[in-house]
Protein backbone atom coordinates (compact mmCIF):
# COMPACT_ATOMS: atom_id res chain seq x y z
CA UNK A 1 0.00 0.00 0.00
CA UNK A 2 1.35 2.98 -0.96
CA UNK A 3 2.47 5.38 2.21
CA UNK A 4 -0.09 8.90 2.79
CA UNK A 5 1.94 10.25 5.69
CA UNK A 6 5.62 9.74 5.90
CA UNK A 7 7.38 11.48 8.76
CA UNK A 8 11.09 10.74 8.55
CA UNK A 9 13.53 11.78 11.34
CA UNK A 10 11.88 14.87 13.09
CA UNK A 11 13.09 17.21 15.19
CA UNK A 12 11.71 20.06 16.45
CA UNK A 13 9.60 22.18 19.42
CA UNK A 14 9.02 25.57 20.51
CA UNK A 15 11.43 28.47 20.03
CA UNK A 16 14.93 26.84 21.16
CA UNK A 17 13.24 24.13 23.63
CA UNK A 18 13.40 20.71 21.61
CA UNK A 19 10.22 18.61 22.20
CA UNK A 20 10.60 16.09 19.17
CA UNK A 21 13.54 13.94 19.24
CA UNK A 22 13.69 12.21 15.98
CA UNK A 23 10.22 11.02 15.29
CA UNK A 24 9.54 8.24 12.41
CA UNK A 25 6.42 6.96 11.60
CA UNK A 26 4.49 5.73 8.29
CA UNK A 27 0.64 6.18 7.41
CA UNK A 28 -0.76 3.94 4.93
CA UNK A 29 -3.46 4.25 2.74
CA UNK A 30 -6.96 3.86 4.79
CA UNK A 31 -4.88 3.34 7.62
CA UNK A 32 -5.66 4.23 10.92
CA UNK A 33 -3.32 5.26 13.96
CA UNK A 34 -3.39 5.79 17.37
CA UNK A 35 -0.99 8.10 19.61
CA UNK A 36 -0.45 8.12 23.22
CA UNK A 37 2.29 8.03 25.87
CA UNK A 38 2.44 10.45 28.97
CA UNK A 39 1.69 14.48 28.74
CA UNK A 40 4.48 16.79 27.65
CA UNK A 41 6.20 14.23 25.48
CA UNK A 42 5.45 15.79 22.01
CA UNK A 43 2.19 14.32 21.02
CA UNK A 44 0.69 17.43 20.55
CA UNK A 45 4.05 19.07 19.40
CA UNK A 46 3.84 16.46 16.67
CA UNK A 47 0.96 17.13 15.17
CA UNK A 48 1.26 21.07 15.11
CA UNK A 49 4.24 19.91 12.87
CA UNK A 50 3.30 17.97 10.74
CA UNK A 51 0.47 20.51 9.83
CA UNK A 52 2.85 23.55 9.71
CA UNK A 53 1.60 25.33 12.73
CA UNK A 54 5.38 24.32 14.05
CA UNK A 55 8.38 23.87 11.01
CA UNK A 56 10.59 21.01 11.64
CA UNK A 57 14.34 21.14 12.59
CA UNK A 58 15.26 18.19 11.20
CA UNK A 59 14.13 15.50 9.31
CA UNK A 60 11.34 15.21 6.51
CA UNK A 61 7.10 15.50 6.86
CA UNK A 62 5.69 13.41 3.22
CA UNK A 63 2.19 13.81 2.27
CA UNK A 64 1.36 11.18 -0.50
CA UNK A 65 5.10 11.29 -1.71
CA UNK A 66 5.44 15.13 -1.90
CA UNK A 67 7.26 17.04 0.96
CA UNK A 68 5.46 19.43 2.98
CA UNK A 69 7.97 20.51 5.98
CA UNK A 70 8.50 23.74 4.52
CA UNK A 71 4.94 24.51 3.73
CA UNK A 72 2.67 26.68 5.12
CA UNK A 73 -0.45 26.08 7.39
CA UNK A 74 -3.11 26.80 4.77
CA UNK A 75 -1.25 25.45 2.02
CA UNK A 76 -1.08 21.77 4.28
CA UNK A 77 -4.86 22.29 4.60
CA UNK A 78 -5.39 22.87 0.85
CA UNK A 79 -3.62 19.29 0.37
CA UNK A 80 -5.90 17.21 3.03
CA UNK A 81 -4.25 17.42 5.91
CA UNK A 82 -6.93 18.60 8.84
CA UNK A 83 -5.69 18.66 11.98
CA UNK A 84 -8.31 18.89 14.88
CA UNK A 85 -6.64 20.72 17.77
CA UNK A 86 -7.04 19.89 21.30
CA UNK A 87 -9.80 21.82 23.64
CA UNK A 88 -10.48 24.47 20.63
CA UNK A 89 -13.71 26.19 20.66
CA UNK A 90 -13.29 27.12 17.25
CA UNK A 91 -14.97 30.82 16.70
CA UNK A 92 -16.06 31.85 20.06
CA UNK A 93 -18.41 34.47 18.78
CA UNK A 94 -19.58 33.13 16.01
CA UNK A 95 -22.60 30.81 15.41
CA UNK A 96 -22.51 26.84 14.87
CA UNK A 97 -23.41 27.11 11.04
CA UNK A 98 -21.08 29.85 10.66
CA UNK A 99 -18.47 27.71 11.72
CA UNK A 100 -18.77 24.91 10.23
CA UNK A 101 -19.38 27.01 6.75
CA UNK A 102 -15.41 28.35 7.71
CA UNK A 103 -14.58 25.07 7.75
CA UNK A 104 -14.98 24.67 4.33
CA UNK A 105 -12.92 27.79 3.50
CA UNK A 106 -10.26 25.94 1.14
CA UNK A 107 -10.65 25.92 -2.02
CA UNK A 108 -10.55 22.13 -2.41
CA UNK A 109 -13.26 21.69 0.29
CA UNK A 110 -15.60 24.80 -1.15
CA UNK A 111 -17.40 22.91 -3.87
CA UNK A 112 -18.40 19.94 -1.15
CA UNK A 113 -19.56 22.23 1.16
CA UNK A 114 -23.00 21.46 1.30
CA UNK A 115 -22.67 17.74 1.03
CA UNK A 116 -20.46 17.62 3.88
CA UNK A 117 -22.42 19.86 6.14
CA UNK A 118 -25.06 17.07 5.29
CA UNK A 119 -22.88 14.39 6.41
CA UNK A 120 -21.50 16.31 9.43
CA UNK A 121 -25.12 16.75 10.84
CA UNK A 122 -26.04 13.33 10.49
CA UNK A 123 -22.93 12.31 12.11
CA UNK A 124 -23.31 14.94 14.98
CA UNK A 125 -27.21 15.58 14.98
CA UNK A 126 -26.33 17.95 18.05
CA UNK A 127 -24.99 20.54 15.54
CA UNK A 128 -28.33 20.88 14.08
CA UNK A 129 -29.81 21.57 17.42
CA UNK A 130 -27.14 24.42 18.00
CA UNK A 131 -26.74 25.57 14.84
CA UNK A 132 -27.67 29.25 15.28
CA UNK A 133 -26.13 29.28 18.74
CA UNK A 134 -22.93 30.80 19.55
CA UNK A 135 -19.49 28.09 19.88
CA UNK A 136 -18.92 30.14 23.22
CA UNK A 137 -22.26 28.68 24.52
CA UNK A 138 -21.63 24.76 23.64
CA UNK A 139 -20.67 22.20 26.15
CA UNK A 140 -17.34 20.48 26.63
CA UNK A 141 -18.80 17.89 24.49
CA UNK A 142 -20.66 19.68 21.82
CA UNK A 143 -17.26 22.02 21.52
CA UNK A 144 -15.06 18.99 20.44
CA UNK A 145 -18.16 17.68 17.94
CA UNK A 146 -17.88 21.11 16.72
CA UNK A 147 -14.34 20.90 16.42
CA UNK A 148 -14.04 17.60 14.89
CA UNK A 149 -17.59 18.97 12.30
CA UNK A 150 -15.38 21.80 11.03
CA UNK A 151 -12.46 19.31 10.53
CA UNK A 152 -14.51 17.36 8.51
CA UNK A 153 -15.76 20.28 6.59
CA UNK A 154 -12.16 21.13 5.01
CA UNK A 155 -12.51 17.65 3.36
CA UNK A 156 -10.04 16.05 4.79
CA UNK A 157 -7.88 13.62 3.27
CA UNK A 158 -6.07 12.60 6.59
CA UNK A 159 -7.52 13.59 9.89
CA UNK A 160 -5.26 14.70 12.68
CA UNK A 161 -7.47 14.46 15.96
CA UNK A 162 -6.22 15.57 19.62
CA UNK A 163 -7.70 14.02 22.17
CA UNK A 164 -11.23 14.19 21.10
CA UNK A 165 -12.31 13.14 24.82
CA UNK A 166 -10.15 14.80 26.53
CA UNK A 167 -12.61 15.76 30.27
CA UNK A 168 -15.35 14.55 28.64
CA UNK A 169 -17.91 12.32 30.45
CA UNK A 170 -17.96 8.79 29.63
CA UNK A 171 -21.24 8.95 28.21
CA UNK A 172 -20.07 11.72 26.02
CA UNK A 173 -16.98 9.37 25.31
CA UNK A 174 -19.07 7.04 24.14
CA UNK A 175 -20.98 9.04 21.96
CA UNK A 176 -17.89 10.48 20.27
CA UNK A 177 -16.39 7.74 19.82
CA UNK A 178 -19.19 6.09 18.07
CA UNK A 179 -18.80 9.60 15.72
CA UNK A 180 -15.33 9.06 14.98
CA UNK A 181 -16.11 5.29 14.06
CA UNK A 182 -18.74 6.87 11.51
CA UNK A 183 -15.97 9.04 10.50
CA UNK A 184 -13.32 6.22 10.03
CA UNK A 185 -15.43 3.78 8.29
CA UNK A 186 -15.70 6.10 5.12
CA UNK A 187 -12.06 5.27 4.51
CA UNK A 188 -10.27 8.54 5.67
CA UNK A 189 -6.84 7.81 7.10
CA UNK A 190 -6.93 9.04 10.94
CA UNK A 191 -3.74 10.20 13.13
CA UNK A 192 -5.22 9.60 16.65
CA UNK A 193 -4.07 11.08 20.14
CA UNK A 194 -5.71 10.15 23.08
CA UNK A 195 -4.77 8.75 26.77
CA UNK A 196 -7.64 6.42 26.76
CA UNK A 197 -5.95 3.47 25.35
CA UNK A 198 -9.34 1.40 25.30
CA UNK A 199 -10.38 4.22 23.12
CA UNK A 200 -8.02 4.10 20.44
CA UNK A 201 -7.73 -0.19 20.67
CA UNK A 202 -11.63 0.50 19.28
CA UNK A 203 -10.89 2.96 16.84
CA UNK A 204 -7.38 1.82 15.05
CA UNK A 205 -5.22 -0.83 13.80
CA UNK A 206 -1.97 0.26 15.31
CA UNK A 207 -0.51 2.18 18.41
CA UNK A 208 2.27 4.18 18.81
CA UNK A 209 3.77 5.01 21.95
CA UNK A 210 5.40 8.21 22.14
CA UNK A 211 7.83 9.18 24.89
CA UNK A 212 10.54 12.09 25.01
CA UNK A 213 9.67 12.91 21.87
CA UNK A 214 10.07 9.61 19.90
CA UNK A 215 8.42 6.43 18.84
CA UNK A 216 9.17 4.22 21.65
CA UNK A 217 7.02 1.45 20.44
CA UNK A 218 4.59 0.22 18.15
CA UNK A 219 1.54 -1.86 19.16
CA UNK A 220 -1.04 -3.92 16.59
CA UNK A 221 -4.68 -3.86 17.70
CA UNK A 222 -4.09 -7.93 16.97
CA UNK A 223 -1.57 -8.73 19.23
CA UNK A 224 -3.62 -9.13 22.00
CA UNK A 225 -2.29 -6.05 23.62
CA UNK A 226 -3.43 -5.86 27.45
CA UNK A 227 -3.85 -2.82 29.66
CA UNK A 228 -1.48 -4.45 32.40
CA UNK A 229 1.44 -4.23 29.82
CA UNK A 230 0.19 -0.34 28.88
CA UNK A 231 0.59 -0.08 32.57
CA UNK A 232 3.94 -1.54 32.48
CA UNK A 233 5.43 0.37 30.08
CA UNK A 234 3.45 3.84 31.56
CA UNK A 235 5.21 3.38 34.85
CA UNK A 236 7.57 0.75 34.79
CA UNK A 237 7.61 -2.97 36.05
CA UNK A 238 6.35 -3.08 39.55
CA UNK A 239 8.92 -3.08 42.12
CA UNK A 240 8.65 -6.08 44.95
CA UNK B 1 -31.03 76.39 21.19
CA UNK B 2 -29.24 77.51 19.11
CA UNK B 3 -25.91 76.98 20.69
CA UNK B 4 -27.15 73.75 21.92
CA UNK B 5 -27.80 72.55 18.20
CA UNK B 6 -24.65 73.26 17.14
CA UNK B 7 -22.72 72.24 20.03
CA UNK B 8 -24.45 69.47 19.25
CA UNK B 9 -23.50 69.27 15.55
CA UNK B 10 -20.02 69.29 16.45
CA UNK B 11 -20.10 66.52 18.56
CA UNK B 12 -21.82 64.36 15.61
CA UNK B 13 -19.59 65.91 13.14
CA UNK B 14 -16.32 65.05 15.40
CA UNK B 15 -17.79 61.59 16.46
CA UNK B 16 -17.80 60.53 12.70
CA UNK B 17 -14.66 61.75 12.23
CA UNK B 18 -13.24 59.50 15.17
CA UNK B 19 -15.58 56.34 14.25
CA UNK B 20 -13.57 56.43 10.91
CA UNK B 21 -10.61 56.69 13.08
CA UNK B 22 -11.14 54.42 16.30
CA UNK B 23 -12.65 52.01 13.56
CA UNK B 24 -9.23 51.35 11.53
CA UNK B 25 -7.49 50.65 15.27
CA UNK B 26 -9.84 48.15 16.79
CA UNK B 27 -10.06 46.16 13.38
CA UNK B 28 -6.40 46.14 13.46
CA UNK B 29 -6.40 45.84 17.28
CA UNK B 30 -8.92 42.54 17.11
CA UNK B 31 -7.31 41.22 14.22
CA UNK B 32 -3.46 41.07 15.08
CA UNK B 33 -3.75 41.95 18.42
CA UNK B 34 -1.43 44.85 18.30
CA UNK B 35 -1.83 48.63 18.20
CA UNK B 36 -0.76 50.67 15.36
CA UNK B 37 1.30 53.74 16.49
CA UNK B 38 1.66 54.89 13.01
CA UNK B 39 -2.10 55.46 12.06
CA UNK B 40 -1.55 59.02 12.42
CA UNK B 41 0.25 59.56 10.09
CA UNK B 42 -2.02 57.51 7.89
CA UNK B 43 -4.31 60.69 7.91
CA UNK B 44 -2.24 63.02 7.78
CA UNK B 45 -0.52 60.80 4.48
CA UNK B 46 -4.26 60.18 3.08
CA UNK B 47 -5.18 64.12 3.47
CA UNK B 48 -1.34 65.18 1.39
CA UNK B 49 -2.20 62.42 -1.26
CA UNK B 50 -5.79 63.93 -1.79
CA UNK B 51 -4.28 67.30 -1.96
CA UNK B 52 -1.48 66.60 -4.38
CA UNK B 53 -3.78 64.48 -6.81
CA UNK B 54 -6.70 66.82 -6.74
CA UNK B 55 -6.06 70.51 -6.34
CA UNK B 56 -4.83 73.11 -8.61
CA UNK B 57 -1.64 73.57 -6.65
CA UNK B 58 -0.71 69.58 -7.18
CA UNK B 59 -1.45 67.63 -10.37
CA UNK B 60 -5.15 68.84 -10.40
CA UNK B 61 -6.98 66.12 -11.69
CA UNK B 62 -10.30 66.63 -9.19
CA UNK B 63 -11.29 65.86 -6.01
CA UNK B 64 -12.21 62.49 -7.20
CA UNK B 65 -9.46 61.22 -8.56
CA UNK B 66 -7.58 62.94 -5.59
CA UNK B 67 -9.66 60.68 -3.13
CA UNK B 68 -9.10 57.81 -5.35
CA UNK B 69 -5.55 58.41 -5.00
CA UNK B 70 -5.78 58.63 -0.74
CA UNK B 71 -7.45 55.61 -0.36
CA UNK B 72 -5.85 53.53 -2.76
CA UNK B 73 -2.06 54.59 -2.13
CA UNK B 74 -3.05 54.56 1.89
CA UNK B 75 -4.58 51.12 1.26
CA UNK B 76 -1.06 49.91 -0.51
CA UNK B 77 0.85 51.51 2.73
CA UNK B 78 -0.84 49.70 5.03
CA UNK B 79 -0.58 46.54 3.43
CA UNK B 80 3.77 47.54 3.11
CA UNK B 81 3.42 48.55 6.90
CA UNK B 82 2.33 45.33 8.19
CA UNK B 83 4.53 43.15 5.67
CA UNK B 84 7.74 44.94 6.49
CA UNK B 85 7.15 46.12 10.24
CA UNK B 86 4.68 43.44 11.97
CA UNK B 87 4.74 40.26 10.12
CA UNK B 88 8.56 39.97 11.11
CA UNK B 89 7.58 39.94 14.29
CA UNK B 90 4.44 37.90 14.75
CA UNK B 91 4.94 34.80 17.02
CA UNK B 92 7.67 36.31 18.64
CA UNK B 93 7.02 36.59 22.33
CA UNK B 94 7.72 40.27 22.75
CA UNK B 95 5.26 40.78 19.57
CA UNK B 96 3.37 44.10 21.95
CA UNK B 97 6.76 46.24 22.55
CA UNK B 98 8.25 45.33 18.98
CA UNK B 99 5.34 46.86 17.38
CA UNK B 100 5.24 49.49 18.92
CA UNK B 101 8.87 50.81 18.63
CA UNK B 102 8.41 49.41 14.67
CA UNK B 103 5.24 51.39 14.37
CA UNK B 104 6.50 54.26 16.20
CA UNK B 105 9.29 54.42 13.92
CA UNK B 106 7.52 54.23 11.04
CA UNK B 107 5.04 57.47 12.43
CA UNK B 108 8.35 59.70 13.10
CA UNK B 109 9.70 58.84 9.85
CA UNK B 110 6.64 59.41 7.76
CA UNK B 111 6.03 62.61 9.54
CA UNK B 112 9.22 63.65 8.59
CA UNK B 113 8.97 62.54 5.38
CA UNK B 114 6.01 64.18 4.79
CA UNK B 115 7.50 67.90 5.63
CA UNK B 116 10.86 67.23 3.63
CA UNK B 117 8.20 66.51 0.62
CA UNK B 118 5.58 68.92 1.32
CA UNK B 119 7.12 71.37 3.21
CA UNK B 120 6.11 73.68 6.22
CA UNK B 121 3.80 75.37 4.68
CA UNK B 122 0.04 74.81 5.68
CA UNK B 123 -2.51 73.09 3.21
CA UNK B 124 -6.00 72.83 3.04
CA UNK B 125 -8.42 70.62 0.64
CA UNK B 126 -11.12 72.66 -0.71
CA UNK B 127 -14.58 71.42 1.01
CA UNK B 128 -15.92 68.84 -0.94
CA UNK B 129 -19.30 70.34 -1.11
CA UNK B 130 -19.82 74.06 -1.10
CA UNK B 131 -22.58 75.92 0.46
CA UNK B 132 -24.61 75.45 3.30
CA UNK B 133 -27.74 73.51 4.06
CA UNK B 134 -30.86 75.00 6.04
CA UNK B 135 -31.85 71.81 8.67
CA UNK B 136 -34.40 73.20 11.50
CA UNK B 137 -33.57 76.57 11.45
CA UNK B 138 -29.89 75.63 11.59
CA UNK B 139 -27.76 76.88 8.70
CA UNK B 140 -24.87 73.59 8.29
CA UNK B 141 -22.10 73.74 6.36
CA UNK B 142 -22.80 71.08 3.53
CA UNK B 143 -19.38 69.36 4.19
CA UNK B 144 -20.65 69.18 7.30
CA UNK B 145 -23.72 67.02 6.56
CA UNK B 146 -21.00 65.16 4.18
CA UNK B 147 -18.83 63.88 7.02
CA UNK B 148 -21.99 62.88 9.41
CA UNK B 149 -23.40 60.75 6.08
CA UNK B 150 -20.38 59.88 4.42
CA UNK B 151 -19.05 58.15 7.80
CA UNK B 152 -21.58 55.98 8.85
CA UNK B 153 -22.51 54.95 5.55
CA UNK B 154 -18.93 53.53 5.59
CA UNK B 155 -18.79 51.95 8.94
CA UNK B 156 -21.86 50.23 7.51
CA UNK B 157 -20.22 48.99 4.58
CA UNK B 158 -17.66 47.50 6.86
CA UNK B 159 -20.50 46.20 8.90
CA UNK B 160 -21.88 44.23 5.53
CA UNK B 161 -18.42 43.15 4.73
CA UNK B 162 -17.39 41.89 7.82
CA UNK B 163 -20.82 39.98 8.36
CA UNK B 164 -21.98 38.98 4.99
CA UNK B 165 -19.03 37.90 2.52
CA UNK B 166 -16.97 34.84 3.23
CA UNK B 167 -13.58 37.12 3.54
CA UNK B 168 -15.31 39.02 6.55
CA UNK B 169 -15.89 36.27 7.87
CA UNK B 170 -12.66 34.76 7.71
CA UNK B 171 -11.42 38.11 8.87
CA UNK B 172 -13.60 37.57 12.29
CA UNK B 173 -12.31 34.00 12.53
CA UNK B 174 -8.68 35.03 12.34
CA UNK B 175 -9.00 37.10 15.26
CA UNK B 176 -11.21 35.14 17.08
CA UNK B 177 -8.93 32.05 17.42
CA UNK B 178 -5.84 32.33 14.91
CA UNK B 179 -4.46 28.92 15.23
CA UNK B 180 -8.24 27.15 14.28
CA UNK B 181 -7.78 29.75 11.48
CA UNK B 182 -4.78 28.29 10.31
CA UNK B 183 -6.50 24.63 10.63
CA UNK B 184 -9.15 25.47 8.31
CA UNK B 185 -6.75 26.97 6.06
CA UNK B 186 -7.09 30.73 5.84
CA UNK B 187 -4.26 32.26 5.13
CA UNK B 188 -4.19 34.43 8.22
CA UNK B 189 -0.94 36.67 7.07
CA UNK B 190 -2.85 37.51 3.93
CA UNK B 191 -5.96 38.83 6.29
CA UNK B 192 -3.90 40.42 8.82
CA UNK B 193 -3.02 42.54 5.39
CA UNK B 194 -5.79 43.24 4.59
CA UNK B 195 -6.94 44.41 8.07
CA UNK B 196 -3.96 46.95 8.09
CA UNK B 197 -4.87 47.90 4.35
CA UNK B 198 -8.81 49.10 5.27
CA UNK B 199 -7.70 50.51 8.73
CA UNK B 200 -5.77 53.17 6.63
CA UNK B 201 -8.10 53.78 3.87
CA UNK B 202 -10.46 54.48 6.70
CA UNK B 203 -7.65 56.72 8.03
CA UNK B 204 -6.99 57.99 4.45
CA UNK B 205 -10.70 59.18 4.38
CA UNK B 206 -10.81 60.84 7.49
CA UNK B 207 -7.49 62.81 6.23
CA UNK B 208 -9.46 64.03 3.65
CA UNK B 209 -12.67 64.89 5.49
CA UNK B 210 -10.03 66.78 8.10
CA UNK B 211 -8.10 68.11 5.43
CA UNK B 212 -10.67 70.75 4.70
CA UNK B 213 -11.93 71.79 7.98
CA UNK B 214 -8.21 72.05 9.26
CA UNK B 215 -5.24 72.82 8.15
CA UNK B 216 -3.01 70.00 6.50
CA UNK B 217 -0.04 69.12 8.41
CA UNK B 218 2.31 66.64 9.00
CA UNK B 219 1.06 66.24 12.77
CA UNK B 220 -2.58 66.54 11.73
CA UNK B 221 -3.40 63.00 12.67
CA UNK B 222 -1.60 63.06 16.06
CA UNK B 223 -4.17 64.71 18.54
CA UNK B 224 -7.19 62.83 16.96
CA UNK B 225 -5.48 59.63 17.09
CA UNK B 226 -5.20 60.21 20.95
CA UNK B 227 -8.83 61.16 20.85
CA UNK B 228 -9.22 57.86 18.68
CA UNK B 229 -7.50 55.83 21.34
CA UNK B 230 -9.76 57.09 24.01
CA UNK B 231 -12.64 56.36 22.13
CA UNK B 232 -10.90 52.50 20.91
CA UNK B 233 -10.45 51.91 25.14
CA UNK B 234 -13.34 53.62 26.09
CA UNK B 235 -15.97 51.92 23.49
CA UNK B 236 -14.64 48.25 24.94
CA UNK B 237 -11.51 47.24 23.10
CA UNK B 238 -11.55 44.90 20.42
CA UNK B 239 -15.91 45.55 19.75
CA UNK B 240 -16.00 47.42 16.55
CA UNK B 241 -19.43 48.13 17.15
CA UNK B 242 -18.68 49.31 21.09
CA UNK B 243 -15.93 51.35 18.95
CA UNK B 244 -18.00 53.41 17.09
CA UNK B 245 -20.46 53.47 19.56
CA UNK B 246 -18.07 55.28 22.07
CA UNK B 247 -17.08 57.55 19.26
CA UNK B 248 -20.07 59.20 18.98
CA UNK B 249 -20.25 59.69 22.60
CA UNK B 250 -16.33 61.22 23.25
CA UNK B 251 -17.28 63.43 20.23
CA UNK B 252 -20.51 64.92 21.57
CA UNK B 253 -18.67 64.50 25.05
CA UNK B 254 -15.09 66.55 23.80
CA UNK B 255 -18.00 69.86 21.85
CA UNK B 256 -20.17 69.79 25.22
CA UNK B 257 -16.48 70.29 27.05
CA UNK B 258 -15.17 72.70 24.57
CA UNK B 259 -18.23 74.66 24.77
CA UNK B 260 -18.56 75.20 28.78
CA UNK B 261 -15.01 74.52 30.10
CA UNK B 262 -12.76 75.45 26.99
CA UNK B 263 -10.63 73.78 24.46
CA UNK B 264 -7.54 73.74 27.33
CA UNK B 265 -9.02 71.92 30.13
CA UNK B 266 -10.88 69.53 27.29
CA UNK B 267 -8.53 66.89 27.03
CA UNK B 268 -8.03 66.16 30.46
CA UNK B 269 -12.09 66.16 30.81
CA UNK B 270 -11.65 63.48 28.61
CA UNK B 271 -9.14 61.41 29.92
CA UNK B 272 -10.30 61.65 33.22
CA UNK B 273 -14.32 60.28 31.91
CA UNK B 274 -11.91 57.41 30.24
CA UNK B 275 -10.67 56.57 33.38
CA UNK B 276 -14.09 57.34 35.27
CA UNK B 277 -15.55 54.62 32.67
CA UNK B 278 -12.47 52.09 32.94
CA UNK B 279 -12.71 52.09 36.85
CA UNK B 280 -16.84 50.89 36.52
CA UNK B 281 -16.41 49.18 33.71
CA UNK B 282 -12.63 47.96 32.96
CA UNK B 283 -14.19 45.64 29.82
CA UNK B 284 -14.72 50.13 28.05
CA UNK B 285 -18.53 50.88 27.80
CA UNK B 286 -19.76 48.75 25.28
CA UNK B 287 -17.38 45.94 25.95
CA UNK B 288 -17.67 42.72 27.10
CA UNK B 289 -16.80 40.80 29.76
CA UNK B 290 -15.60 36.88 28.69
Amino acid sequence: MAAVLEVEGVTGGYGRIPVLHGVSLQLDAGERIGLFGPNGHGKTTLLRTISGLLRPWQGDIRFEGQSIASRRPNRIVDLGIVHVMQGSTMFRDMSVAENLRLGAYSARARPDAAANLERVLQIFPRLRERSAQHARTLSGGERQMLAIGVGLMAAPRLLMLDEPTLGLAPRLKDELAEAVGAIAATGIPLLLVEQDVQFLLDLTSRLLMIEHGAVIAEFTAEAALDQAHIAEMYFGKRAN
Amino acid sequence: MDILSSVLLSGVVLGSLYALMATGLALVWTTLGIFNFAHGIFIALGAYVAWQFGTEEGFGLGATIGIVAAVSLLAALGCLIERTLVRPFLGHRNLVLAVVITTLAALIFLENSALLVWGPRFKQLPPLVDGTLAIGGLDIAAHEVLIVLLSPALLLALWAFLRLTYMGAALRAVSQNQDAALMVGIPVPVLFALAFGISAALAAIAGVLLGSIRFITPAMGNEPLVKALIVAIFGGLGSISGTIGGAYVIGMLEAVCVYFIGLYWTPAALFLCMILVLLVRPQGLFGRVD
